[in-house]
């Protein structure tokens, strides 16, 4: 059945419907990359968003147990041009169509995507709604609709939880994590603890962690509460600590510094990230709606230790004074390069010293 | 434009070329040296090349000091000596170069002086190569996966491993004369035959005797890696057929789409592992067989030199590979690399390229050219590379894609003439499911017509379920246009999924122009999107443009004074051969001349495809359709065709065109007999008078210039439809190579043809002429009275000449196995110039 995209600005893309045949608004935006489209749309970092795809055939790799990175999705719409209705699950139940139609999640195919992504490119990110009809209502609906600033509340866990290993203690706060950064410490071997972003600095203290982590999540980390930027400030001068996209822009705020909103998100896998210290590059997954603007860096606090070479903007950040460091980057891959995973290799050095120090 | 930011010290590079076309090198090599020598150029280098390889383009380039020299150790190292070279570029020239610069190390002494440093590759890399034992333990204790292989260096060497090994096995040779021979062995009766042909081809005669892995997943990697380690993936594709086809024989598809980004990333890692052990400065094609049940990898060929993946990789993706590449290996860092302002958005090489088109490659066989004349060949396909060239179809789906691969490679959509597989039997239909031919594509859409399930045929064929279900729908459209008649949803359809109006034109019993109007009234009219590497990411200032069915048009027209050139297409055995030179030249000298040109074409290893030939290229079939939709949308003046495209010709004067014929006949018609010389009297024929050049003589694999004056010749009796050359033919009986011949009665005795494009290219590097350009000259007019002048004074001095061109050198025997001996002059691959012995 025919199905629409009407983006705030009036325009109008047409295709066929797949998935579920809800009416939804939401935040729309594109993704360059041509692998993970499962891991991608089960970001929760996506929560209230509609991807559009440059890689135009998707779902031909099925639906994967391994491939999801949190338990479902939580984007509002996915816009595409050709999709294959292949399983490749064991099951053989899976694909890619009845998987959105499960989460009640609206998808739109046979769209000019290249037309939509350089009309993105050009008028920026914006509201949209996927609908059945382009009418006057639909119009009304969609302007009069306020987003949702509530992304990390609605993804975040608000309970305690474990992830058991045997090597360090490492705390996660969880502002909307993605499966893949529980991968990583796995591989480690952490003994993980996953802890809401509204958890108290002594609660945390009191599990004696090796290590903390910022996680990722959705949304604009000004609409966080004050609390949490107290919470990083207090610990980041106690345990080594490492923020990651979401956690990074947080770990920006707690030190004073500002934020900038990009008018077209960067969602991809193909920018060089330069290394400063080696001036080596290499390549990985990222999705960003914001990032720190180096005018109002602190620069007392901070020194950046990353940058994308394309677009010049601080991909990572480190503190003069504590052993404390972020990421605007995903260092999980998941989907992404692996090369990235380097990250977790440093943030591990720094637990190892802090923990011989501190014993 | 360029600073210099290597080793001051370096000033004097040779580019060695990579010799006569073959198997599996269809002139990628030559186009990308042609393609980077300005820009290296222009960076301060003194530039020289050698090869010995008639068709070359990079031979006529100006940016260099080229020398005709036979490719061996004695010839390179005194071209370095003589011209004071400082360091060798082998890349370009893939495996032979890297194999002939590695001699040149081997071979050179203490008394030559000091040796050239080689760039992008290391002596240590190149002896790495020379030895897949030590290559073997190297990658392994890196943790890489390898079929495990035992080197053998005879029969009962051989025997002992059958007492470990299971079948099937592959064997291979160790140190290729040309190419990779591989042989998968099944049955124990056909493993002495195996052993004992490899051991023959092997230069060192070694066999590898390996664990076939047949039935995996076959995907191929291209990175490219700077000198300070930096390693960036530049595309990746997967072939639909398994391993056990030759990945040159297999249908393949970029980017990847049925593999999950874990492994899609696992491979990264491997691919920039490998780099970094052979640290290369440069491209580096990584093979990887994927087996999905459990996800292990093998690593199953690394090639850390230019080859066609290369070429198909910077067309595909819109990526410079070759001038990126190129940079490289002079030691600058990836970030570092400059590219022309006028083409590339700044960060261009440094960003990964991303796809959001579909490209299939089908390979192109001979079989059928073979078969008219006479000659069976195996069509059986396995690990021996049968295919001689490939085309690509570019499209949003991948039946789209595909189905203009098939136009591409075909030039007509046979795919869906629905009688055509239907005297295959069900037998024979399940021993080529097994065994498949070259017709596979075909035999997969009759084998879901007769009703078999998508998993039995998955198993059968060990292809992804996925394609088995794209295929099933592209039955589904087809039926339903074949069933509901013309009408403007049904043409919409089916033109989104590829198919030409000539096609639609059989299916609805209508004629082409019909078609055309119904489009016209339906608003079905293609959309050309960009090709380009950042996915819409950036505005690029792209060239490059292919055809689909969609919204958004992004090609806005060159000019109002545009000639549109239509390419040759895949690379095909016989006169196709040297069609890239003269595509090539013909689009340089047009530009020459103040015209905008487009060219049309769909074979990455083809020059003419080079972004700073033409103003625009469309990567599209080249069916009346696919011209008239780009005629429709660039408004050409003229357009250019090769003379072997009849139908197109024709059809295109019916609508109305203006059409320019570059004369050129398919094949030579048939070669001198076994004891006999065939003569041709070269001759330029300007569109009014016929001007003789030079005399040849030609035995079946060699043609030599007769010393003889023939520039009093009368020819006032030739009267030409188009300009071009062409050639007065006879024979004689002997084989003695004469220093005169008689001339006989033209009007009686011989037979005029146009000059074959490989004779053309020949001719041109003897005559210091460019034969193509002369003729492009002659469209505006004639000749100019200089041009004239020229070619009159110039003849009698270049009458004989030092030099031969042979094309015997293909080994037939090996890829086509036929049943009866074929001639490489009229089926010629490739050839080279030989410089004649002083008797």
């Amino acid at each position: 059945m025919e199905r629409h995209l009407i983006l705030e600005d009036g325009t109008v893309f047409s295709g066929e419907g797949f998935g579920a045949p809800a009416t939804t608004f939401g935040e729309v935006i594109f993704d360059t990359a041509t692998s993970g489209y499962q891991e991608t749309i089960t970001n929760p970092i996506y929560d209230g968003q509609m991807i559009v795809f440059a890689m135009p055939v998707v779902g031909a790799d099925g639906i994967h147990a391994e491939a999801y990175e949190s338990i479902s999705p939580k984007i509002r719409g996915m816009i595409v041009h050709d999709l294959a209705e292949v399983s490749t699950n064991r099951q053989r139940r899976m694909n890619l169509d009845r998987f959105l139609k499960q989460y009640n999640i609206p998808g739109l195919y046979q769209v000019d995507t290249r037309k939509l992504i350089r009309h993105l490119r050009e008028t920026g990110s914006q509201k949209a709604t996927i609908v059945d009809v382009v009418d006057d209502h639909a119009r009304d609906q969609l302007q009069a609709t306020v987003l949702t600033n509530k992304q990390v509340q609605n993804t975040a866990t608000d309970k305690a939880y474990s992830n058991p290993g045997r090597g360090f203690h490492i705390i996660v706060i969880d502002f909307g994590l993605k499966n893949g950064i529980l991968r990583v410490l796995g591989d480690y071997d952490a003994n993980v603890t996953v802890l809401p972003y509204t958890t108290s600095v002594d609660e945390v203290l009191t599990l004696d962690p090796d290590g903390i982590i910022l996680s990722t999540g959705p949304g604009n980390p000004e609409d966080l509460p004050e609390s949490v930027l107290t919470l990083i400030r207090v610990l980041q001068s106690k345990v080594p600590m490492l923020g990651i996209g979401l956690g990074h822009e947080l770990f920006a705020l707690a030190n004073h510094s500002a934020l900038t909103v990009l008018p077209a998100e960067y969602h991809g896998m193909n920018h060089p990230i330069q290394e400063i210290i080696s001036q080596e590059i290499f390549y990985a997954r990222q999705g960003r709606g914001y990032v720190v603007d180096p005018e109002m860096l602190d620069s007392k606090r901070l020194f950046v230790t990353h940058r994308d070479l394309v677009d010049q903007s601080i991909q990572g950040l480190r503190h003069r004074d504590f052993p404390a460091f972020s990421v605007q980057f995903f260092p999980d891959g998941a989907p992404g390069p692996l090369e990235a995973k380097r990250v977790f290799a440093d943030f591990f050095e720094t637990v190892v010293d802090y923990v011989q120090k501190n014993n | 434009m360029y600073k210099r930011t290597t080793d001051e010290n370096l000033k004097r590079i040779l580019f060695l070329g990579s010799g006569e076309t073959d198997f599996g090198m269809q002139g990628e090599n030559d186009a990308a040296i042609y393609q980077v020598l300005p820009i290296l150029k222009s960076q301060g280098y003194r530039l020289f090349f050698v090869d010995d390889n008639p068709y070359s383009l990079a031979l006529e380039s100006s940016e260099a000091e080229t020398i005709v020299a036979t490719l061996t150790v004695q010839s390179i190292k005194s071209i370095i000596k003589e011209k004071q070279i400082d360091a060798v570029f082998p890349g370009f020239a893939g495996l032979r170069g890297l194999r002939l610069w590695h001699q040149v190390i081997a071979e050179w002494r203490e008394e030559d002086g000091a040796r050239p440093v080689g760039l992008g590759i290391s002596d240590k890399t190149l002896d790495l190569l020379n030895d897949s034992t030590a290559l073997f333990e190297t990658l392994s204790a890196a943790g890489l996966a390898m079929p495990e292989a035992t080197i053998v260096r005879s029969q009962s060497e051989a025997n002992e491993l059958l007492r470990d090994l299971e079948l099937p096995l592959l064997v291979r040779a160790h140190n290729p004369a040309q190419g990779t021979t591989r042989r998968i062995v099944r049955r124990l009766d056909d493993f002495e035959e195996a052993v004992n042909q490899v051991l023959s081809q092997s230069l060192t005669k070694e066999a590898v005797i390996s664990k076939a892995i047949n039935g995996l997943k076959e995907v191929s990697l291209l990175v490219l890696r700077d000198k300070a380690g930096n390693c960036l993936q530049v595309g990746a594709s997967e072939d639909m057929d398994p391993i056990g086809i030759h990945t040159a024989d297999s249908l393949s598809v970029a980017p990847i789409l049925t593999i999950s980004d874990q492994i899609v990333q696992e491979m990264r890692a491997q691919a920039f592992l490998v780099a970094d052990i052979l640290n290369v400065q440069g491209p580096v094609h990584v093979q990887l067989a994927l087996n999905e049940r459990t996800g292990q990898l093998y690593i199953i060929k690394v090639s850390p030199y230019l080859d066609q993946l290369s070429n198909r990789m910077a067309l595909m993706t819109g990526y410079p590979v070759m001038l990126v590449a190129a940079q490289l290996a002079t030691g600058r860092r990836i970030m570092d690399v400059e590219l022309p302002a006028d083409s590339y958005h700044e960060k261009t090489a440094m960003m990964e390229p991303v796809m959001d088109h579909i490209v299939v490659k089908l390979p192109v066989f001979s079989f059928g050219d073979l078969k008219a004349s006479g000659i069976h060949v195996n069509r059986q396909l396995n690990s021996i590379q049968k295919s001689v060239g490939s085309a690509l179809g570019f499209g949003r789906t991948f039946i789209e894609a595909m189905e203009k691969a098939i136009r591409a490679a075909h030039f007509n959509n046979r795919s869906f003439s629905p009688k055509y597989m239907k005297n295959v039997s069900d037998d024979e239909m399940i021993q080529q499911l097994i065994h498949p031919h070259d017709n596979r594509v075909l035999l997969l859409l009759e084998a879901l017509r007769r009703g078999y399930e998508v998993d039995e045929l998955a198993e059968l064929t060990k292809i992804d379920e996925f394609y088995f279900y794209q295929l099933k729908q592209l039955l589904v459209t087809e039926e339903r246009i074949l069933d509901s008649g013309p009408s403007h949803e049904q043409l919409a359809e089916a033109k989104q999924s590829g198919l030409s109006d000539g096609l639609l034109a059989r299916f609805w019993n209508s004629n082409l122009q019909n078609i055309r109007t119904l489009a016209k009234e339906a608003g079905v009219i293609p959309t050309y999107k960009a090709l380009e590497p950042s996915a819409g990411e950036f505005p690029e200032n792209a060239h490059q443009f292919f055809a689909t069915f969609e919204e958004e048009n992004e090609s806005v027209a060159v000019s109002n004074h545009t000639i549109l050139l239509v390419g040759s297409g895949a690379f095909r055995m016989g006169d196709g051969a040297a069609a890239g030179y003269v595509t090539s030249v013909a689009l340089s000298e047009l530009r020459k001349l103040g015209y905008h040109t487009v060219i049309m074409n769909n074979n990455a290893a083809d020059a003419s495809l080079l972004p700073h030939l033409s103003d625009k290229q469309y990567l599209e079939p080249l069916e009346t359709s696919d011209v008239m939709a780009v005629v429709d949308q660039e408004k050409p003046e003229a357009i250019l065709v090769p003379g072997n495209r009849r139908k197109l010709i024709a059809s295109l004067l019916a609508l109305g065109q203006r059409v320019i014929v570059l004369p050129k006949e398919k094949h030579q018609p048939f070669g001198p007999e076994a004891d006999e010389s065939e003569f041709a009297l070269n001759l330029f024929y300007d569109g009014q008078r016929a001007y003789p050049l030079v005399l040849t003589q030609h035995q079946a694999g060699e043609i030599r210039l007769v010393d003889q004056d023939i520039s009093g010749t009368d020819l006032a009796g030739i009267h030409l439809d188009h300009s071009g050359v062409y050639q007065l033919i006879w024979r004689k009986k002997g084989l003695n190579w004469v220093k005169h011949v008689d001339l006989p009665d033209f009007s009686v005795d011989s037979w005029l043809r146009p000059m074959p494009f490989g004779q053309i290219a020949f001719l041109s590097k003897l005559l210091k002429i460019s034969l193509i350009r002369l003729v492009v000259r002659s469209w505006k007019g004639g000749l100019t009275e200089n041009d004239l002048g020229a070619l009159v004074a110039h003849m009698p001095d270049l009458r004989g000449s030092d030099f031969a061109m042979v094309s015997d050198r293909t080994d037939f025997h090996l890829h086509l196995q036929p049943d009866a001996p074929i001639d490489s002059t009229r089926f010629e691959m490739g050839a080279k110039i030989v410089r004649l012995q002083e008797d």
